[in-house]
């Protein structure tokens, strides 16, 4: 009886494993302009066009022509031009690591994905998961899993209530927990196709595939840096919770470092014009995600960003940091780090009002006044000018 | 996006058939001093009203459906102008908006939709009302804006009121049907259909709300150009200076829409 246990085990494991090393094959590409088939799929089409146009005019967008149109080049490079012209892809301004794939073609990518991600190759290796769920049309799949999961548990429901013993009510909550834990695996089960077919187009593009696995190592460690700095248990990235809609991290990561194609490693990730793109976005964008008051995380990706070199922005974002926090400690350490930024770059005007504050705070009024009248000086028309100009005693005033 | 619909199918999931019965609670206002008398040729900007048609699954998920939002949206815009027209005001549709101009319609439509909502929560809902929007506190009895930057919307330079109009249908499937009758045998309150509607008016000089009508269970099949006519009737029932005799509306209506 064990033994038939553990055949069947080893069977199921190897399954497992050639399942997860067989290249997925990419679908044929949409052909020209795709139009929806069917009531589900156009209602849901007609529903998104809908919420597109309200969306794309909305005041989270970045619209910045140069910056939309490098992450729809990056999109392109990695699902192949023939591919990307059914998306409109959308950068939206919101600090957290995620992007989204609508039915109709409507992509949207968050600036806290752009923050996370250090190549173009990785930011393909997301982009490519997204479309992956746009061709392999999950949004309409899913729309058919939650509908008979509900209509079977409506019937259910009712037709309990025709008998209700104590065995028919305890069989209906088993059966409420079987279909809702059935969608969620649905869920997770195409998170994972998406998985596949994202590293597929990373596989027959120009850029190298292992990057893919790199952007959720790194996203496991700020989660873990996160909680560490919370002072909470280590997260278990390596289990599936029985409402997660998606696999768990760990899986990813090696799953997407087993599907990357060998002879793909020497292959540019286009690193260097990553960051030169991003260049212009990076003070804002460090900026945004300071302000979620996530100590952990946010050093965690200052961290990881100067592991290139630190600059002056870099330090000025930590100096920012550990300001916002403002423990007597902080703020020495703040000052430290805006010192580093002037040093880098003496006309950052910010980091010589964070130098101010923090030495105003720690008590060195001299040097503290003499910093923000440089910031003053270098940025005389700031927003908060005339507040700044509060801290600093008038040469005529002075008693 | 993915977790949002994870979170709405968990939420389809286990609420499928339990509904909160509606409140007893008011439907409309008006802002006090506001008269529109009828038959004085006021301009009225339609703005792109919000219009969704869905098929209610069994389980009560609303499945959207392209053919039937489509046509409700052309028999609502034919129905709201002869209405109008019998009430003596033109309607005007807002021109396409581009750029800046669309950002802007984008951001009143929104914040219409939240200011409904407030005025629906705070003030319609008797027991929740805001001690500032309280009845006997005559001087602030309707008092909301949307702002003086209504003004800059298009097309608001050629008109007088600005219209929001916003309705959201799902009709009952075969098997909700089905579910509804064995759930009477059975003893299970099984709701069938969703029919909520509104409507506001705004002073585009201001940006004062006038007036605002919200409907939780509204009459009329919008798939059908009669029908859709019922609807706006009922959303147009205490429209200042409407003539529209508000007994025959209800009657016609009664309190559960058929599909």
């Amino acid at each position: 009886m064990i033994a038939r246990y553990r055949l069947a085990l080893a069977s199921l494991a190897l399954a497992l494993a050639s399942s997860v090393q067989a290249e997925p094959a990419l679908p044929p590409p949409y052909a020209g302009a795709y139009q929806p088939q069917g009531v589900d799929e156009q209602g849901l089409w007609r529903e998104m066009d809908e919420e597109e146009r309200r969306y794309s005019q909305s005041d989270i967008m970045i619209r910045d022509q140069a910056l939309n149109a490098y992450v729809r080049k990056v999109l392109c490079d990695t699902v192949g031009h023939d591919r990307c012209g059914a998306t409109r892809v959308y950068v939206v301004r919101a600090p957290v690591f995620n992007a989204g794939m609508y039915p109709n073609g409507m992509m949207e990518v968050f600036s806290g994905l752009l923050l996370r991600v250090r190549s173009e190759a990785e930011l393909g290796a997301v982009l490519g998961h997204e479309f992956g769920h746009f061709e392999a049309r999950h949004s309409l799949k899913g729309l058919m899993a939650r509908r008979s999961g509900g209509d079977a548990m409506a019937w259910a429901f009712v037709l309990a209530n025709l008998a209700p013993t104590y065995d028919v009510v305890r069989t209906y909550r088993d059966l409420q927990l079987t279909i809702i834990g059935n969608y969620f695996r649905f869920s997770r089960d195409q998170e994972r196709e998406a998985d596949a077919l994202g590293i597929a187009y990373l596989n027959t593009s120009t850029l190298r595939p292992q990057a893919a696995a790199q952007v959720w190592e790194r996203l496991i460690g700020e989660y873990q840096a996160d909680a560490l700095s919370k002072g909470l248990k280590k997260p278990r990235l390596d289990r599936v919770a029985f409402y997660a809609t998606h696999p768990p991290q760990v899986e990813r990561a090696t799953t997407l470092a087993l599907l990357a194609r060998p002879d793909g490693a020497t292959r540019d990730d286009g690193a260097e014009r990553y960051r030169a793109a991003l260049a212009p976005w990076l003070p804002q964008l460090l900026a945004d995600q300071i302000k979620l008051n996530d100590f952990g995380a946010s050093e965690y990706i200052i961290q990881s960003l100067a592991e290139t070199g630190w600059t002056a922005p870099l330090w000025h974002a930590r100096g920012e940091l550990y300001r916002m926090r403002g423990a007597p400690r902080d703020l020495v350490n703040a000052a430290e780090f805006y010192g580093q930024a002037i040093a880098l770059d003496p006309v950052h005007a910010e980091a010589h009002r964070g130098l101010g504050l923090s030495l105003l705070k720690t008590g060195q009024r001299a040097p503290g006044q003499q910093a923000l009248r440089r910031y003053l000086t270098l940025k005389p028309d700031a927003p908060d000018a005339r507040m700044i100009g509060l801290m600093i005693p008038q040469e005529m005033s002075e008693p | 996006m993915r977790a949002l619909f994870g979170l709405m199918a968990a939420a389809v999931l286990c609420g499928a058939i339990i509904s909160v019965p509606a409140q007893a609670q008011e439907r409309s206002a008006v802002r006090p001093g506001f008269v529109l008398p009828p038959q004085s040729g006021k301009k009225i900007l339609l703005l792109r009203p919000s219009v969704r048609v869905a098929e209610q699954s069994t389980g009560g998920m609303a499945e959207p459906r392209a053919e039937w939002t489509d046509q409700a949206r052309e028999n609502i815009d034919a129905a709201l102008a002869e209405l109008q027209r019998q009430l003596g005001n033109t309607v005007i549709a807002a021109p396409e908006a581009y750029g800046e101009d669309a950002r802007r319609v984008a951001e009143h439509q929104a914040l219409f939709a939240a200011v409904s909502r407030a005025v629906i929560e705070y003030q319609f809902f008797v027991g929740n009302r805001l001690p500032t929007k309280k009845r006997d506190n005559k001087a602030g009895q309707f008092d909301w804006s949307l702002g003086p930057d209504v003004g800059k919307l298009p097309g608001a330079d050629q008109a007088d009121y600005g219209l929001f109009l916003l309705t959201n249908d799902h009709y009952g499937s075969t098997g909700r049907k089905m579910l509804q009758i064995v759930g009477l045998v059975a003893g299970v309150g099984v709701t069938s259909g969703v029919h909520a509607g509104y409507a506001g008016l705004v002073d585009l000089k201001t940006g004062d709300l006038l007036w605002l009508n919200a409907d939780g269970q509204m009459g009329g099949d919008v798939r059908e150009p009669d029908g859709a006519m019922k609807r706006v009737r009922q959303l147009l029932e205490d429209f200042p200076g409407s003539a529209i005799p508000k007994e025959v509306a209800v009657a016609e209506a009664g309190p559960e829409a058929k599909p």
